[in-house]
């Protein structure tokens, strides 16, 4: 009788391993295990046995029970899985169809990179300032040491407020620069200072692909009593590597700026070239071949600027620099007509 | 500001090592920008004289020709436009392989052979823009559009080399103005080589004009009315002079450095102030009643400039004038009066300083800028009016052998000839620009620039400046700071980061909240930002039903659409709607920007205002009531008081006086405004197949409350109960009406009442509407029985039937 149930398990072991649906899965238990199934037939015989005999029987004949049954359990789970997922693979379902996303609306490039910018400042300690778009001359001239009839007052071309025009603040004019809000922020806070600008500026200048009337710039001033040109290489530096997301380098060339003293300009390093002036073995054209992209016009604050702002010359110094947002913007995505950004279309804005 | 390096070298021996272009960037890292280096000759490669032999008309293009042109020894077939073709006609032609520019325009191409129109062209005719010649410069006829280079007056061989006959040999800088601006010395070629000398080690040449001045004889009668207008006047007469063509030297650099060539002595007037800075002018004597009188004008005075300009002179404008008659307008122009002709035989030269302020100001107000304004009002130094008239002269008798000295120099004026000297703390310098120099350091840079220096103490130096730097650019410590800083080279400061004290950044909460605002406004309800100009124009204002009043105006404008500064973001925004229905039929746009707005005292009301729009095809309310949730939204996320809307909309003409309501504030403020746009407004812009209603909030306003504080409140702990009810009312009853009569009848219990439906059909009568709510009923004690609840429903219904509703499917 043992060799009966031995035979018996490796024979229906063998027929549940080789069974592919659960229609013969069920056949085979019952054909083991039911009623009048197999075991059941050996069992019968039990009865006939010595007493010893039969309990040795009895505990073989309960463990192949328990193990067709626990294989049966397990193929019958594996042969299930097996058909749910043949069924479910018959199923169409068209993954390809476009995802359906609440509709977000899109944030101007400009404003995008402003608040970049604004970060990085914020991070290293400047505060973030704004002043009147609609200035007076006294802010946007003379305090800032360009007085009337100066020559300097050609380098920016100006537009004024019709019958706006008094004594005290002169004619009434829409900034021409983002630099008014220094002296305003230095009347209202004193030294030691650490502030960006960015805002809106105006000139009067015929448009075209690379001129327009109306442009974001982001002044920057820091002023304390030990600080040097060395330091602004070293801020811009970190600023333009940190906007970049790659190292960034920068140079200085003198520039003339009557509100700084010595006043200079500031390149970076082309980032198209990688400095080298040369692509693909042709002139690079981003900085037509020298290797720099001019960026900014910088310097050591003017005496005559920390004085209008109230600040004393002897105790404090600083520097001050501005640079085009406009033109950030228009690098970051190469965008080749500035006019897109102020006069916009909602084709344009979508990518953003 | 055009450069000849071959006159530059006149006064400076340039390091042989140093070519062209480095010393083009040499001075743009350490003196001022240099825009471009051009090499005169190479600019003419593969670029020949030819001559036209035979001219055909094209097969297929009435304008274009096939042009035979012989260059010496070969012909060259090639297709030309221009219009003034003659057959013997010489030109400048182009060979295959040459750099030009297209119709004067874009990048320089290099021209290859080329099938033009099917026909096979050789070359090209150029026209002077395209090879970079000014016809007038050269004293070749002018060139109309369409027209080519007519060479025919110089007759050169065909064949010739173009450098040749437009005598390239030189190399051109080309710096940029504006970074001469605070330079005055920089204005001519001896100021750039002295320059030149103090940054590259060269040695600089002193100029001293070999001319010997007579020590008696006639000398001009100079008086001058005001010093400060004209601190010094130098005056010398020239007698015997005979006026011609200047020599092909002189005319050459004239040419080369931008100036165009008259006769012998205006040519050396101009060389005089191109080499030296110094303007100079040259009278006929004949033409000048006695003595010359610098002085202002009499109101109303005339004068015709050489231009052959007439103009009527400002009584504070400076003059040059005889005893009867305006001469020229000090330092900007002469009067054609007095001017040199062929006939002139004897000079009154003048080498005079003027007030820098004073000249430009005449010149802004004339709308005259010349190169001798420019030069004048960058302030110039005294002392060159001496050197420059004794260099004149020097060249005039070189020209015109003949010509007479009559006298000694006139010379006048009053001006500070004591130097000017400036200490210098080079520690606090060192400190500045961030690097570790000694005081012999920076005295042996500041030598090098012709700055006398003088070790007081340690770190002092007594610096004594060069009387060509003293009159504006140098008035500083400062500006010797700079000096050493770009001596030494900006390029070798270190990089360095400050280590400053921690302090936290000056705040500015409106500009965040700002930024948070366009997060909710794009990115949670889906409005995309536009930015527009900050000006519109009297059309727009019409168009949007507005008024001129309360606007500023610009005085000086460059499109009839933008002479305004806008006094609401609303006309621009409008704009946007109408151009994105060419492409778009819904649309979600806002901005966030400044309005102008004038209120009778200098400066304006300058506020930060947020409009946006809602557009949808076809009739609809709902933009109206999205626009009034995108408000609700905004002042809940930003925890402002609760406003409450009223059915008015002051100043906002463009709304619909009834489908528009607005927030306003305790002390009457107008905080925000939600409106469907007037019909006729929306047919002002093409918009009546859209239904567009707005929202406009008045930031800086909205900034100025206190915001709510948040405050937790415990999430309830008993379950609530929700009814729906429905209503039949009339037509034109309030839902606010219905909310409160839900409210008010059971307040303790009532959590929430949304509305969820309105509904009108026939069926239900004419004049009636469904309104249905969802009400929320809860307690904070207990959970509510079905009594309660059924004894709340009853009293909402009832409440609701007082206002003359019928509680339907009750």
């Amino acid at each position: 009788m043992e060799t009966q149930l031995k035979n018996l398990q490796s024979e229906a072991l063998s027929a549940i391993e080789k069974t592919k649906t659960p229609e013969d899965l069920k056949s085979l238990e019952v054909k083991y295990l039911g009623r009048k199934g197999e075991l059941t037939q050996i069992l019968r015989g039990l009865k006939d046995l010595p007493p010893e005999e039969k309990k040795k029987a009895g505990q073989l004949s309960n463990s192949v029970k328990k193990t067709l049954e626990d294989v049966l359990e397990t193929k019958k789970a594996k042969l299930e899985t097996a058909e749910i997922e043949k069924a479910l693979k018959k199923d169409f379902f068209d993954t390809t169809i476009p995802g359906d996303a609440r509709p977000l609306g899109h944030i101007h490039p400009l404003t995008q990179i402003q608040e970049e910018v604004e970060r990085i400042f914020n991070q290293m300690g400047f505060g973030i300032m704004d002043g009147p778009e609609v200035e007076s001359e006294y802010y946007n001239f003379e305090s800032l040491n360009i007085p009337s009839d100066h020559p300097a007052r050609d380098m920016q071309d100006t537009f004024f407020i019709k019958d706006k025009d008094d004594g005290k603040h002169g004619k009434m004019v829409l900034r021409t620069h983002t630099s008014p809000v220094q002296i305003r922020t230095m009347e209202k806070y004193g030294a030691p200072l650490r502030i960006i600008v960015p805002g809106r500026v105006f000139r009067y200048e015929a448009t075209d692909a690379g001129h327009d009337t109306t442009f974001y710039q982001v002044e920057g001033l820091l002023i304390e009593k030990d600080i040097s040109l060395s330091h602004l290489k070293g801020v811009m530096a970190e600023f333009l590597s940190r906007l970049f997301g790659k190292p960034v380098k920068v140079r200085f060339r003198p520039g003339y700026f009557p509100f700084v003293e010595p006043g200079l300009e500031l390149d970076f390093s082309c980032l198209i070239c990688d400095n080298t002036g040369q692509r693909e073995g042709e002139d690079c054209k981003v900085c037509k071949k020298t290797g720099w992209i001019e960026f900014m016009g910088a310097g050591m604050v003017h005496e005559n600027v920390l004085k209008a702002g109230g600040i004393d010359p002897k105790k404090y110094q600083g520097w001050a620099f501005g640079f085009g947002l406009t033109r950030l913007v228009m690098m970051r995505y190469a965008i080749d007509d500035i006019r897109l950004l102020t006069n916009s279309d909602l084709r344009f804005l979508k990518q953003f | 500001m055009k450069v000849s390096l071959n006159w530059l070298k006149d006064f400076v021996d340039i390091p042989k090592k140093l070519n062209p272009e480095d010393l083009g960037d040499l001075l743009t890292l350490k003196t001022a920008e240099v825009e471009a280096v051009y090499n005169q000759a190479g600019s003419f490669d593969n670029m020949v004289v030819g001559q036209i032999m035979e001219i055909l008309p094209h097969p297929d293009a009435d304008k274009l020709k096939i042009v035979k042109t012989s260059i010496g020894k070969i012909n060259l077939k090639m297709v030309c436009g221009g219009s003034n073709l003659r057959e013997g006609m010489y030109v400048a032609v182009a060979k295959v392989g040459a750099k030009i520019r297209w119709h004067g325009e874009g990048n320089l191409v290099t021209l290859e052979k080329a099938k033009i129109r099917g026909v096979d062209s050789e070359g090209m005719i150029c026209a002077g823009s395209e090879i970079g010649i000014d016809a007038e410069t050269e004293g070749l006829p002018r060139e109309n559009d369409r027209e080519i280079l007519d060479l025919s007056a110089i007759k050169p061989t065909p064949g010739t080399s173009l450098a040749k006959i437009f005598r390239a040999e030189d190399f051109i800088l080309e710096f940029d103005n504006k970074s001469l601006t605070h330079r005055p010395d920089l204005w001519g070629h001896y100021g750039i080589a002295r320059e030149v000398a103090a940054i590259t080690g060269g040695e600089f040449t002193q100029l001293t004009p070999k001319v010997k001045i007579p020590a008696k004889g006639e000398s001009p009668k100079v008086k001058i009315e005001d010093y400060l207008l004209c601190p010094r006047y130098c005056g010398l007469t020239i007698n015997n002079i005979k006026v011609g063509e200047s020599p092909d030297w002189l005319k050459k650099r004239l040419i080369s450095t931008g100036h165009g060539v008259h006769n012998n002595i205006v040519d050396i007037t101009n060389y005089i102030m191109t080499e030296l800075g110094q303007p100079m002018h040259a009278f006929d004597k004949n033409h000048i009643k006695e003595g010359i009188v610098v002085r202002t004008a009499n109101s109303g005075e005339k004068i015709t400039t050489l231009d052959e300009k007439t103009h009527t002179l400002p009584g504070e404008t400076l003059i040059i004038a005889d005893h009867e008659k305006p001469l020229a307008i000090a330092g900007v122009i002469g009067a054609k009066n007095s001017g040199i002709n062929e006939g002139t035989t004897s000079i009154i030269l003048e080498s005079a300083n003027f007030n820098p302020q004073s000249v430009r100001r005449t010149s802004t107000k004339l709308g005259i800028r010349t190169d001798s304004v420019q030069r004048f009002e960058k302030a110039l130094d005294p002392n060159l009016a001496e050197l420059a008239i004794k260099r004149a002269a020097e060249l005039i008798l070189q020209i015109c052998p003949e010509a007479e000295i009559a006298g000694p120099i006139t010379d006048v004026g009053k001006f500070n000839k004591k130097p000017l000297k400036i200490n210098l703390d080079t520690k606090k310098a060192a400190l500045k620009i961030g690097v570790k120099l000694s005081t012999k350091e920076m005295a042996d840079m500041l030598n090098k620039l012709e700055f006398l220096t003088e070790k007081r103490v340690d770190n002092r130096l007594a610096v004594t400046v060069p009387s060509f730097r003293a009159t504006k650019d140098i008035q500083i410590e400062d500006d010797l700071i700079e000096e050493v800083a770009r001596l030494y080279g900006y390029e070798n400061i270190p990089v360095t980061l400050p280590s400053l004290p921690t302090r936290l950044p000056k705040d500015n909460p409106e500009r965040f909240k700002k930024h948070r605002l366009r997060e909710v406004l794009s990115y949670g309800l889906g409005f995309s930002e536009f930015y527009n100009y900050s000006f519109y124009g009297i059309e727009e204002i019409k168009n949007c039903l507005l008024e001129e009043k309360g606007h500023l105006k610009l005085l000086n404008y460059l499109s009839e659409d933008q002479t305004h500064l806008r006094k609401t973001l609303f006309p621009n925004i409008i704009k946007n709607l109408q151009n994105i229905t060419r492409y778009e039929e819904t649309a979600r746009i806002y901005e966030i920007g400044r309005t102008f707005k004038d209120i009778g005292q200098y400066y304006p009301l300058e506020e930060k205002q947020v409009t946006g729009a809602i557009l949808i095809k076809g009739k609809s309310d709902a933009p109206f009531y999205e626009a009034k949730g995108v408000v609700e939204t905004i002042f809940k996320k930003f925890s402002l008081p609760k406003a409450n809307p009223v059915n008015e909309i002051p100043d906002t003409p463009y709304a619909h006086p009834v489908k528009s309501i607005s927030y306003i504030d305790k002390h009457a403020q107008t905080l925000a405004r939600v409106f469907v746009l007037h019909p006729a407004v929306s047919k002002n812009h093409d918009l009546e197949k859209y239904s567009v209603a707005f929202f406009n909030i008045n930031f800086t306003e909205i900034m100025k409350l206190p915001p709510e504080e948040k405050k937790y409140t415990p999430i309830p702990k008993f379950p609530d109960i929700k009814i729906d009810i429905s209503v039949l009312v009339d037509k034109e009853t309030e839902i606010s009406k219905i909310e409160t009569a839900i409210f008010n009848a059971a307040p303790q219990l009532t959590r929430s009442a949304k509305l969820f439906d309105i509904y009108q059909d026939d069926n239900i009568g004419k004049d009636k509407k469904a309104v249905a709510f969802k009400v929320t009923l809860q307690s904070d004690e207990r959970t509510l029985t079905d009594k309660e609840m059924v004894s709340a429903q009853n009293a909402i219904f009832k409440n609701l039937e007082r206002i003359g509703g019928e509680i339907r499917g009750k």
